[in-house]
């Protein structure tokens, strides 16, 4: 017997009034509360991030991006349905759908943005022939896709959209969430190596040195933001970035001490290349190993590794804005939402927990169309002997900070779940202070020294001014005489 | 070739090519590799030949013109070019067949060359910042390929091949306007290579995939047989245009750039970021010569007083190729891809007797079997698209 | 290091073909010069002089051809006749070769005899060689000596024959695909 709140109990009681076993019953209803709303969700939330993909990636490079209107979907509809009918009849009933009120300016608003593009996505993996390739481990072939989608969908389940509105909130949160997240290094490096094919295989060793390096930096952020929170739970990270007034940003972790400034740009980093996105897409770089790990794998089962990539992508910016930025609180004052009655809270909350994530996830597709690839030693260089000392020395001067401000009357008063009574006071003046000085003269040191002695160094100058010039840059126009595609 | 491709010990032997995104063409490589690292490197070339050098033993002098063009599309002015000077050289051994090329044809041709290396190396590191991830600027210099591909349809109807030079001329005079939308494009184009070079050139993540890798001291460009911006970026101070000016190339006043290590302290004279940074700088210097060719062109006479030597081929021309003179000889000119030589044979009849294409990418391919193994895989795709290799090229 | 050079002056001196020839004649008395009727003008070398030719012409001052540029087959199988040279069905390596530092050029032609058509090679002068003497292998059928490799370049491994050749006779169907269809004959050229 398995329960997983009221809704599940209700479905499984009415399993058992249909005849099934109970202990199969109540199995099924989870399932069926876990995992429908959850791809009803991830499905069509991954095909619009496609979109937006396309979108900033035509925008980047001076051109619209895809402008695939519905009309076709109307059409297709209209056919499927009126099949029976002589060809004429149905251009008639399309004609007549096409010219209703509110589906013309629905269909050209679609062909305005490109909208159609969604569609003409989600139905292109499925259309594609499945195959695995010939002496493949056909069940390793086959579950790295589920492997890879499980372990990105079941870090949703910790993640909170609003207070009392997730799916479950672990006292051990944190660490829930790193536990899961490595599902997805097994899944690649399934997928490489029962692929039967050396190109695929050195994709799935690269993806898993380097997502197994870079948990490092990861852990040891987060590490840092549950010492600072006091707690793992992420709904008492959350809580713990309270402040009260119009000025409530100032709660958030970000806010607080250039080191969780820092802090974040690590986290960021190394989310990226957990994702396996440019600049970490080595071990799917198309031009070097053909497509890596998901070179044999087309139409839906591509579908879902790309999904799960998508999904990672928005698990890494729900939890950069769950550490660093506040989680679900708004910026400008918290209590006028809290005070709204309980659904209007949760969607408000939402609304600003998705905003603050597709900003993030937004910012992760605007890099991947500006820079370009790094080699695999780079990028355990990256790792090893940049980040992970960045993230120990953030951790260290943290704990620094907070023992110098050990009278902040916040770190011990959370309460799982609830706000605090009292605001919470990040720390006393004087620790903030000295903080700032300290470490802000640390970094200032660092980034000189990193200037001068890193690599590589500035171009000469004469190839430089040949290059670029000396004035400001100036966005040009795109190209050809209309400026179109 | 057949080979072994199973593993043997602790190495991998893999086959890259010739179906692979960044081979820029059929290139098969067999590498042999110790993890990331290549221990082998065989280059397996040949998917693309088309027997062009036997073709011409059968066709006459100007019904092999559209083959130059197919030699190196991506560049196919300068192929073209190659052979009608290769072909004029020869004429011009006997005083009976010298054909004097109108002033005004040459300046075009030089203006047609110079834009089809601006296109022919914007293409050339729009693909090697691809290979190396970054997508953005491959989409950038191919709209800026697309304005001077627009130009170039007008002047002679085709966007690739272009089959516009012939033996005595060109086939027919510049288009009215011309001269406005070449100034035009060429100006856009600067401010365009200024944001191209803020993306990528000076990027560090670019300049530490390229720093220091596959560097090609000088000595050894020479023995290989390397040329053109590949020669350059390794520093030796060699450019056909210069020192061995043909043409009115020697009316121009340019600079040659030189690779020097651009990279910074982790760079070498003549890794890949010097090749790339001379293909930039080619692509500035390209635009001078074509504004100094502009001011300098005799305008032209019109219809009745064709300066450019008719329709496809003058009757001068026509003549001097039913008998040209017995012998041989050895043109080269500078391709954007290096150098593109004919040698030549001639038995006095109206086909060539033999006609051997020595073109720069097939000697770039025989670097590798010394230069790749060392580097890792990933530095392959750099090397491929430093070295700017075509396919077409290597195997004719 | 500025990247732009001026216009620069070479060190060495450009030499005719006479003064080359002096220069080769010291150790390889039996070079001669050879014309063709449209006044071009080469050093011809016997086969077994080849290599020690080349490594001298690199490695002279005074000559020091570092650059390879081309290398050419050719069969003189239906040359016709010139009064410098009576027709015969040989096979020509043509070596054209060219001076960074001097400024001079040189064409240098050796002759080897159809029946057996063998060369020493030039690898270790010119790096570039390995692939122009693997093509010649592979499109004439001549054999270079001390080459570590030497292989079909741009056929299948399985090709018979050296298509370049005069005498070459197209094969009527490769791997079970024929190449031409019935009546056809390809003995007159593929054009006519």
């Amino acid at each position: 017997m398995i329960s997983f709140g009221p809704a599940s109990d209700a479905l499984a009681l009415w399993f058992a009034k249909q005849g099934v076993t109970e202990s199969v019953a109540s199995w099924l209803a989870v399932l069926i509360i876990v995992c429908v709303p959850t791809l009803c969700i991830v499905f069509p939330i991954a095909g619009i991030a496609q979109y937006f993909e396309r979108k900033i990636a035509g925008y980047a490079q001076r051109r619209r991006g895809p402008m695939v209107g519905a009309d076709g979907v109307v059409r297709l509809v209209i056919d499927l349905s009126l099949f029976w009918q002589p060809r004429w009849k149905r251009q008639k009933a399309q004609a007549f759908v096409q010219g209703l009120p509110l589906v013309k300016p629905l269909l050209a608003w679609i062909r305005k943005w490109g909208l159609g593009a969604i569609a003409a996505d989600g139905v292109k993996m499925f259309l594609k022939e499945d195959m695995a390739p010939a002496g493949a481990n056909r069940f390793l072939f086959r579950a790295a896709t589920y492997l890879a989608m499980t372990g990105s969908y079941l870090a949703y389940v910790v993640v909170p959209f609003s207070q009392g509105f997730h799916i479950a909130d672990y006292p051990v949160g944190a660490l829930f969430l790193g536990a899961v997240t490595g599902l997805v290094a097994v899944s690649i490096l399934q997928a490489g190596w029962s692929s039967n094919n050396k190109w695929s295989h050195f994709g799935g060793i690269r993806a898993v040195a380097m997502i197994v390096s870079y948990e490092t930096p990861i852990a040891l952020c987060v590490g840092a933001v549950v010492m600072w929170s006091g707690t793992m739970s992420l709904q008492g990270i959350v809580a713990a970035q309270y402040a009260s007034g119009w000025c409530s940003f100032l709660g958030w972790n970000v806010f607080q001490t250039p080191l969780m400034l820092l802090l974040a740009g690590v986290y960021y980093i190394a989310g990226l290349a957990e994702c396996n996105r440019v600049p970490f897409d080595l071990s799917e770089g198309e031009s070097e190993i053909v497509g890596g790990f998901h070179t044999e794998y087309s139409g839906l089962r591509w579908g879902l590794f790309f999904i799960a990539e998508y999904a990672d992508m928005m698990i890494v910016g729900a939890l950069f804005a769950t550490m660093f930025l506040g989680g679900y609180q708004s910026p400008i004052g918290e209590e006028w939402i809290v005070a709204l009655p309980q659904p209007w809270e949760a969607i408000v909350h939402s609304c600003i927990m998705i905003a603050k994530f597709v900003g993030s996830v937004g910012f992760m597709m605007w890099i991947r169309w500006t820079l370009p690839r790094f080699r695999i030693d780079q990028v355990m260089k990256l790792a090893w002997t940049k980040l992970v000392p960045l993230a120990l020395f953030g951790l260290f001067g943290l704990a620094v900070t907070q023992w110098l401000a050990s009278n902040a009357n916040g770190v011990t008063e959370i309460v799982h779940g609830r706000y605090v009574s009292a605001p919470v006071v990040p720390l006393g003046a004087i620790g903030v202070g000295l903080s700032w000085i300290v470490f802000g003269t640390v970094a200032v040191v660092l980034v000189v020294l990193a200037r001068r002695y890193g690599e590589p160094r500035p171009i000469d100058p004469a190839v430089k001014d040949a290059l670029v010039g000396s004035g400001t840059w100036k966005p040009v126009a795109p190209a050809g005489k209309d400026g179109a595609a | 070739m057949s080979i072994e491709l199973d593993r043997d010990g602790d190495f991998i032997t893999l086959s890259m090519g010739p179906h692979h995104p960044a081979t820029h063409g059929v290139l098969r490589l067999v590498i042999t590799t110790d993890g990331e690292i290549v221990t082998a490197c065989k280059p397996d070339i040949g998917y693309l030949h088309r027997s062009i050098e036997k073709i011409a033993e059968n066709l006459e002098w100007n019904q092999f013109a559209p083959y130059t063009d197919r030699v190196d599309y991506v560049c196919s002015m300068n192929s073209n070019h190659a052979w009608v000077l290769a072909a004029e050289a020869l004429l011009a051994t006997s005083s009976e067949t010298k054909l004097v090329v109108p002033e005004r044809a040459e300046y075009i041709r030089v203006i047609v060359a110079e834009l089809n290396r601006i296109s022919s190396h914007l293409v050339g590191v729009g693909s090697m910042s691809m290979d190396l991830g970054a997508f953005t600027p491959f989409i950038h210099a191919l709209a800026q390929r697309e304005v001077i591909n627009d130009i170039l349809e007008k002047a002679c109807g085709a966007r690739l091949t272009y089959n516009y030079m012939t033996i005595g001329g060109v086939a027919c005079d510049l288009y009215q306007g011309a001269e406005d939308e070449i100034r035009s494009c060429l100006a856009e184009l600067e401010k365009v290579m200024v944001n191209f070079n803020r993306l990528i050139t000076t990027n560090s993540i670019f300049k530490g995939r390229l720093a220091g890798v596959a560097v090609v001291s000088p000595e050894d460009a020479l023995s290989y047989g390397l040329v053109g911006p590949n020669l350059r970026g390794s520093g030796v101070d060699f450019d056909l245009r210069r020192d061995i000016p043909y043409g009115v190339y020697d009316r121009f006043d340019f600079n040659v750039p030189l690779g020097g290590a651009y990279a910074g302290s982790k760079g070498a004279v003549g890794d890949c970021y010097d090749r790339f940074v001379v293909r930039m700088l080619e692509i500035l210097e390209a635009i001078k010569i074509i504004r100094q060719a502009l001011d300098q062109m005799p305008p032209s006479a019109g219809k009745e007083d064709d300066p450019v030597g008719g329709w496809w081929l003058s009757k001068a021309a026509a003549k001097a190729l039913r008998k040209p003179p017995v012998g041989e000889v050895y043109f080269r000119t500078e391709n954007p891809r290096g150098e593109t030589g004919y040698h030549i044979v001639s038995d006095g009849t109206k086909n060539p007797y033999r006609v051997k294409i020595r073109t720069g990418s097939f000697c770039a391919v025989s670097i590798f079997e010394k230069l790749v193994p060392g580097l890792m895989i990933a530095d392959i795709v750099s090397v491929i698209g430093s070295f700017d290799i075509v396919l077409p090229e290597v195997d004719r | 290091m500025s990247p732009f050079l001026a216009r620069n002056q070479r060190q060495g001196s450009a030499l005719s073909l006479e003064k080359i020839l002096e220069a080769l004649h010291e150790c390889h008395p039996e070079t001669v010069i050879g014309t063709s009727p449209n006044g071009a003008r080469w050093i011809q070398v016997t086969s077994f002089a080849l290599l020690d030719v080349a490594r001298l012409l690199k490695a002279d001052p005074r000559l020091r051809f570092e650059q390879l540029c081309c290398l050419t087959g050719v069969d003189l199988q239906k040359f016709p006749a010139t009064p410098e040279r009576p027709a015969c069905d040989d096979l020509v390596c043509a070596y054209d070769l060219h001076s960074l530092v001097n400024g001079h050029s040189l064409l240098l032609k050796v002759q080897v005899p159809r029946a057996n058509p063998e060369l020493p090679s030039v690898e270790s002068v010119w790096g570039v060689a390995s692939f122009f003497e693997r093509e010649i292998f592979d499109l004439f059928g001549v054999v270079f000596k001390g080459h570590h490799d030497l292989r079909r370049l741009l056929l299948p491994p399985d090709w018979v024959g050296h298509p370049m050749r005069k005498d070459y006779v197209y094969p009527r169907s490769y791997g079970g695909v024929e190449l031409c269809r019935e009546g056809q004959t390809f003995e007159s050229g593929p054009y006519t």
